[in-house]
């Protein structure tokens, strides 16, 4: 079974709102800048489509989901397809400690809205770097 | 009877893993954007395995068009999976190259004058393919055959 044995970060990337923009910069930022050589992402729509190597890239692999909306898509879609989702993190739980941000919209980030996407970033840093010294 | 306004909804990959994912998601923000805003309806392609009967039916019921980044085609494959045919299909890396479309994964942050330029004629080529099925879908009027596009017109399509 093929893997980069990296720890995946899957974000919805969802369109409608910032906060899906939010998500899929968030898990981008970490998964090639700050901890490039211990994790990676995956399209979540190939998740979607239920490829067989798809399934095969993610099952029994660690991930961590990151959602923009209470939807859940990522962690509800890799769940379903076998991943082992270590940590759901939701945009939202974060934005409510920046009450009155104005992010952007789910086309483009402010200077807020990146400062906010690090900090995220940050915090999926975190986990993975958690879930790489686990069991070692 | 006045026709219900025909809105098309667009589908896009917006990949993680390649360049040709962010092209297709801000493509597909330029239909919503600037392009067609009116008629335009995004549907978050994860919804549909997340349980989004709304995006099930509504891609079931009005005409779609697929946007995808790279020849896994996942949005095209995803959305007629759960939901039925598309009405329209843009390969991005058929328009801006393999080599790009497949390149590595892009932030929006990064986004150069050629990127630009790349979403750009992606979007044209979107909004080519939702003309023509505006077109197809409100100026083919039929009286015995029942509206099937999705616009409540008296059409033939």
């Amino acid at each position: 079974m093929p893997t980069s044995g990296k720890v995946k970060v899957i974000p919805c990337s969802g369109m409608g709102k910032v906060y899906g923009l939010m998500a899929r910069e968030a898990a981008l930022y970490a998964a090639t800048r700050l901890c490039p050589d211990k994790a990676d992402t995956m399209c979540l729509a190939y998740i979607v489509t239920g490829d067989a190597d798809a399934e095969a890239s993610i099952v029994n692999q660690p991930c961590i989901t990151i959602d923009g909306c209470p939807a859940m898509c990522s962690a509800k879609s890799v769940a379903a397809m076998g991943g082992d989702v270590k940590e759901q993190f939701k945009v939202l739980d974060v934005m409510k400690e920046h009450k009155g941000a104005r992010p952007g919209t789910a086309t483009a980030l402010t200077d807020e809205g990146w400062t906010i996407v690090e900090k995220i970033a940050g915090r999926l840093e975190s986990r993975v770097q958690a879930i790489c010294g686990e069991g070692r | 009877m006045e026709a219900k306004e025909l809105k098309i909804g667009v589908v896009s990959c917006s990949g993680e893993d390649c360049a040709g994912g962010t092209i297709s998601r801000l493509a597909t923000r330029k239909m919503m954007d600037e392009l067609r805003p009116d008629n335009t309806v995004t549907i978050c392609l994860p919804l549909f395995l997340a349980g989004g009967q709304e995006e099930r039916m509504f891609a079931k019921e009005y005409p779609t068009i697929a946007v995808d980044g790279c020849a896994k085609a996942c949005a095209k494959r995803a959305t007629e999976k759960y939901s039925g045919q598309v009405s329209g299909f843009v390969l991005v890396s058929d328009l801006i190259g393999k080599a790009a479309a497949e390149g590595p994964a892009l932030s929006t942050r990064d986004l150069t004058a050629e990127h630009q330029a790349m979403v750009d004629k992606v979007a044209v080529e979107i909004t080519r393919q939702f003309d023509a099925i505006m077109d197809a879908g409100c100026q083919k009027p039929g009286n015995e055959t029942p509206a099937s596009c999705g616009c409540g017109c008296n059409c033939s399509c």
